[in-house]
């Protein structure tokens, strides 16, 4: 069966520095695959570069289809929806305008969407996103990401420096993301990771290091030895 | 008493300090979109201005139509603002000096280019409508008043692109977070390669409607630039509204002071508004900020 996302020897950096070193993935429709790694392993290089955020060598197919050369927009346009870690707002932009934004091409009621998933939101939707808490910017993040209806959704670090309220949160609509799309996640917290994912990508130095079902993974401890927690 | 006596030190023809307001808008609004909101540092603005006024001119000259050429000016500079978006500047992009260096040598091109054309003699462009009519004591020249109207048309124009249209919605998020906008599925190329046209094409509507106000040469350009810059960085970067009380403050100052001491000398105290003005405009932002603070505040 043709995975939803599938990469195959990716190199990709930043000027001249090479960050990450033929990477190989493949994710099957319906999956949570977690990409984990130490600080400045390129987990957030490998979404950039598959965002077309980033020049790359290699192929990334989606739904079979080559989209190495693709620019962003026509990425996105796709199926494929990219939640960054940081600065995922637009400043002076309310909230309402962001969902207007991140609906483009998709189908249904953004608004009624993203307030059904994160009910904080439906009461905010003409606050500017900058003055949202940290929490509930990621929230934003993740709806902007789904109003469109995408094939494969990558989320980098979601649930990172919010509450633990914030955090179930954030799982419980991951969880429920992933019955309607692909998932790519990127995440650092072991258990949050293992509760979520299925399969795992171990980065170290910009290579795949180790790759399995996530539970395998943890239950022989190499997750933990990996990220040395 | 008459309006024009209230003021008693200006002449009857004082509407001319509101049409040189109006003058400062419409230079400006085409910078603030080129410069304010894709921040290249356009010299080449003045230069738009110049093909807007040249085609007026030509197109006067072939047809007789003034009119004509003034609808067909602005469709010129905005094509060639396009070609220069999409053959240059697009690789220019978060290269400030590089932007500079480049527009500032597509200026000499222009400047030269139309040199070859029509030499460095005066040209004039007609007044489409001529005459004048007085109103509370005031002498309006009829054309001064259509270019306060069509300045006042443009702003609303530009307020509404942004605020109300979903190109609007889309070019706010491009200039405000190009990664992001991207990503979220917008073609920030296309919306840099429109806005740096539309941009274009607003300062070839304000040379050609000013065309008939001067005389025209190959220099004509650069009357402009630097009050263009100095109402868009006085206004602050980005700012339709603060543009429109810069354009007041710098061409209101500059019109009144050239009645009341010399052209040379009101462009001196003009650029020293300018520059004291953006030293103080982020302190009363901050005051302004304060006070609404203090009034949203829940007394305890």
């Amino acid at each position: 069966m043709t995975p939803e996302l599938s990469v195959h020897d990716l190199s990709a950096g930043y000027g001249g520095a090479t960050v990450l070193r033929g990477v190989s993935l493949r994710v099957p429709a319906g999956s949570v695959v977690c990409v984990m790694g130490r600080n400045g392993a390129g987990k957030t290089t490998l979404l950039r570069a598959l965002m077309g955020v980033l020049p790359k060598q290699g192929r990334v197919e989606l739904g079979g289809q080559d989209i190495t050369a693709w620019p962003g927009h026509r990425i996105r346009a796709a199926g494929m929806a990219w939640v960054p870690q940081d600065d995922a707002v637009f400043p002076g932009l309310t909230v309402r305008q962001h969902l207007e934004i991140g609906r483009r091409g998709g189908e249904g009621d953004g608004i009624a969407t993203a307030a059904d998933l994160f009910p904080i939101l439906g009461e905010r939707l003409d606050q500017e996103a900058q003055t949202l808490s940290g929490g509930e910017r990621k929230m934003l993040g993740i709806a902007q990401a789904l109003v469109s209806g995408p094939r494969v959704m990558l989320m980098d670090e979601p649930t990172e420096g919010v509450a633990p309220l914030v955090v179930e949160q954030l799982v419980s609509a991951i969880s429920a993301a992933a019955t309607r799309t692909a998932v790519v996640l990127v995440e650092q917290n072991v258990d949050t990771a293992v509760a979520l994912g299925s399969d795992a990508y171990v980065l170290e130095h910009g290579a795949v290091v180790e790759q399995g079902p996530i539970t395998e993974l943890h239950r022989n401890g190499v997750l933990e030895r990996r990220l040395a927690l | 008493m008459t309006l024009a006596a209230a003021f008693g030190f200006l002449p009857t023809d004082s509407f001319n300090v509101v049409a040189l307001i109006a003058v400062f808008v419409l230079i400006a609004v085409g910078l603030h979109l080129t410069f304010g909101l894709l921040d290249v540092v356009n010299l080449a603005h003045g230069e738009f201005l110049l093909i807007g006024a040249y085609t007026t001119y030509q197109v006067q000259e072939s047809t007789g139509s003034v009119v004509l050429g003034m609808l067909l000016g602005p469709v010129v500079a905005a094509l060639v603002g396009l070609a220069v978006e999409r053959g240059i500047l697009r690789f220019l992009y978060r290269r400030p000096l590089d932007s500079l260096l480049a527009t500032f040598g597509l200026a000499v091109i222009i400047r030269q280019v139309v040199q070859l054309l029509y030499s460095a003699n005066p040209r004039l462009v007609d007044d489409p409508i001529g005459g004048s009519f007085t109103v509370a004591g005031l002498n309006v020249p009829w054309w001064r008043l259509v270019v306060v109207l069509i300045a006042a048309a443009v702003v609303a124009a530009v307020a509404i692109l942004f605020a109300r249209t979903r190109f609007g919605l889309e070019a706010r998020a491009t200039v405000r977070n190009p990664t992001l906008a991207e990503t979220s599925g917008i073609n920030t190329a296309a919306v840099r390669a429109t806005l740096f046209a539309v941009g274009a094409g607003v300062a070839g509507l304000a040379g050609a409607v000013l065309a008939p106000l001067n005389t025209l040469d190959p220099q004509y350009g650069l009357l402009f630039l630097v009050n263009s810059f100095l109402v868009v960085i006085l206004g602050g970067k980005g700012s339709l509204r603060g543009l429109v009380v810069a354009a007041v403050v710098l061409g209101g100052s500059l019109a009144i002071l050239q009645f009341v001491i010399s052209t040379a000398v009101a462009q001196i105290v003009v650029l020293v508004i300018a520059v004291a003005g953006v030293r103080v405009r982020p302190v009363l932002a901050r005051m302004i900020a304060e006070r609404r603070e203090r009034r949203g505040a829940v007394p305890s």
